[in-house]
């Protein structure tokens, strides 16, 4: 199977870049669903914040009974609309979605967000009723996101055409999420620690589309550099580890998989039947098609934040500079958990070093570099020139601990000019608060990612290995199929 | 046999309704897959069973070979570390008696003699079906180590050789086959060979629900799959 991956970028570049976008059931009564989804649509969330604005394209509410909603023409049915309709909202009751379902495709909508519940989720006659969508829907070569789900967020065009509150901050992160719950919370923590999204995808019974379709649309998406995802199972688990193979040595894809204990496999007779619980089976499966599995939901995002920023290493040798002995031992031992070497600096290192004549005397000389609390810009200055030009280290961890002749800015413009100067992986962990702040941002603002953990700035570069591992994998294999 | 003939016998049993291959018939399959197993040959009566043993070279095991009878170990229809014509006489008579009291109604096609492999490393290689990935392979350390530690990987189906490695290497208990304290590391080759192997076996016959290679043992220079298990869909 081979997928086409341009085509199914156009084909679902309607729930992200419509040209028209239609609100099924839109609603005068602020308490309705289709209230808040139209208002998401024109305001960009339904909570008042700094950073929203509303769809950068044309807005139709459709409801049989209102003339005017929001201060928008109001059409009594999708068909009755003069302008061109890409993508359609549908929040009215199931058993009204087959009639809306065959409007738009008369109407030619090319994709529907179908919002509403009580299909396959809620027993037979939902089933039954689902189908029957589907079945108009197929026919006219519409596709479905959906029902049962939040729907589709792109920040780009502002477009928040869902029922989540509202929409995140600008980033190049798409996360594809089969739970919507979980994606509106998300959307809120995000917003408070300033992590921006590409996308968001929400597509809850995945009664058409499934997240291997919105990978693959995000592979191709200019705005998007790592994909995120959430899961539970997927329809087609084969599908799913094409696409991702296909993908994930375009971009790197980080997955967070819930439910560890369900057994997927109720295989018995055999050892192999007994051990084959999902978890084990996807991990397997994720480790086969490149996709870095994460143990948590924030570290999943941690993760994704290094990857889409930061070149994958050439190897796994890592330099860590710090300012803090204790910070510096912390990072170490992590670092040693998860496989990264951390080799001593070469003599030649140490004596160009201490030949500057910025170093203070008692500097470690070893790996971590610890330069000492009273370090200032000019001394990260060299330590991280001369790690950055050191062939013997793949990436650097840089740590700044807040000491008083600390200068957390000036220092994060150091990391930030030497990273691009010599293009190594950097992760960054300068610790703090209310001091450090502003330098932390300054470092996310230009790519280099900032954690304020030790745990968590090791596991980032970890992160980037295995991608670079194995792109390496991949490079080779392809090499072999060529001479064969 | 060819991958016809196996279709043909794996299509028969299933007529039956027998989802548990017999040992023989497994071990034909991976030979033709090119997994060794220790030389073994079915004996229907215990100068038979005498005769193979000292044409095959002793130690050797003895395993009663009966549909009915799919835990052997339980029915107490396995005899072990074999040295004598006396021994494995005698095990031969056991074994019926066992067999018999386990399950009076049990058909006992004959008693499998097969040689001893030695010891080794023991290793695991499976297959089942997963509901989302279909066809998936497993590796892991066998013994204890599956039982307990459940220190296995897996891949979906088919993959090859260079993958099946990356499957060994994924293992926490990678050092016991490379090799602790002066022990020689094992034949990874021929260990990724015969995941690659099965990986195939389960994608080409679908008619396989879940197989079982346990324990397959490891040597510096070869292995041998010392018991194998498939259970038909």
């Amino acid at each position: 199977m081979q997928i086409d991956l341009e085509k199914k970028y156009s084909e679902l570049k309607c729930f992200f870049e419509p040209e028209g976008v239609a609100v099924i059931g839109a609603s005068r009564r602020t308490e309705k669903l289709g209230y808040q989804v139209l208002k998401n649509l024109i305001d960009g969330g339904s909570f008042t914040l700094p950073h929203l604005k509303g769809f950068s394209g044309k807005i139709f509410p459709v409801n049989p009974k209102a003339d005017e909603i929001l201060g928008l023409r109001c059409y009594h049915s999708v068909k009755d609309i003069p302008e061109r309709v890409d993508l359609a909202i549908i929040c009215i009751p199931a058993k009204l979605v087959p009639q809306a379902v065959k409007d738009c495709a008369e109407k030619g909508v090319k994709g529907i967000n179908i919002i509403s519940a009580g299909f396959a989720e809620a027993g037979e006659e939902g089933k039954r009723l689902q189908d029957e969508f589907l079945k108009i829907a197929k026919e006219a070569g519409i596709r479905i996101v959906g029902p049962n789900c939040l729907g589709t967020l792109y920040t780009p065009t502002h477009l928040n055409a869902s029922f989540g509150g509202f929409l995140p901050l600008p980033g190049e992160v798409a996360f594809i999420s089969q739970s919507g719950a979980l994606m509106d919370s998300v959307i809120d923590w995000a917003v408070k620690e300033g992590y921006g999204f590409s996308a968001m995808i929400s597509y809850g019974n995945k009664s058409d589309l499934d997240a291997p379709d919105f990978i693959a649309w995000a592979a191709k998406d200019p705005y998007t550099r790592a994909i995120t995802l959430y899961i539970e199972g997927f329809n087609d688990g084969r599908y799913f580890l094409e696409v991702a193979r296909r993908v994930s040595s375009i971009k790197p894809i980080i997955a967070f998989k819930a439910g560890k204990t369900s057994a997927g496999t109720k295989a018995v007779g055999s050892h192999t039947g007994s051990l084959a619980g999902s978890y084990q089976v996807y991990k397997g499966a994720f480790r086969q098609s490149g996709v870095i599995m994460a143990d948590t939901l924030t570290q999943m995002f941690d993760l994704a934040k290094a990857l889409a920023h930061q070149p994958p290493p050439e190897g796994n040798r890592v330099a860590i500079v710090t300012n803090g002995g204790g910070n510096g031992v912390m990072c170490a031992d992590f670092c040693e958990e998860l496989g990264i070497q951390l080799p001593s600096p070469p003599s030649e290192l140490i004596e160009k070093l201490d030949r500057t004549g910025k170093m203070h005397p008692a500097w470690s000389r070893s790996n971590p570099l610890d330069i000492i609390g009273d370090a200032g810009p000019e001394r990260y200055e060299v330590a991280l020139e001369a790690v950055m030009s050191c062939d013997v280290y793949d990436g650097v961890i840089v740590i700044q601990t807040l000491q008083t002749p600390t200068r957390p800015m000036e220092d994060a413009k150091i990391v930030v000019e030497m990273h691009r100067k010599y293009k190594k992986p950097v992760i960054a962990a300068f610790v703090g608060g209310k001091i450090t702040e502003p330098s932390v941002k300054y470092l996310e603002e230009h790519g280099i990612p900032n954690y304020n953990d030790m745990d968590r700035a090791a596991k980032a570069m970890w992160a980037l290995m295995e991608y670079g591992k194995y792109l390496k994998r991949r490079g080779l294999h392809e090499k072999g199929t060529n001479l064969n | 046999m060819r991958k016809e003939q196996i279709l043909t016998k794996i299509e028969k049993f299933k007529r039956c309704g027998q989802r548990f291959l017999p040992e023989p018939v497994c071990e034909e399959i991976l030979s033709f897959y090119d997994i060794p197993t220790p030389p073994a040959q079915l004996a229907r009566e215990s100068g038979e069973a005498v005769e193979l043993a000292r044409q095959i070279g002793f130690p050797v095991v003895l395993k009663v070979i009966s549909p009915q009878i799919i835990h052997k170990s339980d029915a107490g229809g396995v005899m072990v570390n074999l040295k004598s014509e006396e021994e494995v006489e005698r095990a031969f008579r056991k074994i019926l008696e066992n067999a018999k009291s386990y399950n009076p109604k049990a058909e006992i096609e004959g008693i499998y003699v097969q040689k001893m492999a030695p010891p080794g490393r023991e290793v695991i290689i499976g297959a089942v079906k997963d509901a989302q990935f279909g066809p998936v392979v497993m590796f892991g350390l066998g013994g204890i180590f599956v039982e307990v530690l459940k220190d296995v990987v897996f891949r979906v189906a088919p993959i090859d050789e260079e993958e099946a490695r990356e499957m060994v290497d994924e293992i926490r208990g990678l050092p016991i086959l490379k090799g602790v304290r002066g022990e020689k590391p094992i034949d990874f080759d021929s260990l990724s060979q015969a995941i690659s192997n099965v990986s195939r076996l389960v994608v080409d016959f679908p008619q396989i629900e879940q197989f079982d290679a346990n324990p397959v043992c490891v040597y510096p220079d070869r292995l041998y799959a010392v018991d194998a298990r498939i259970i038909l869909e």
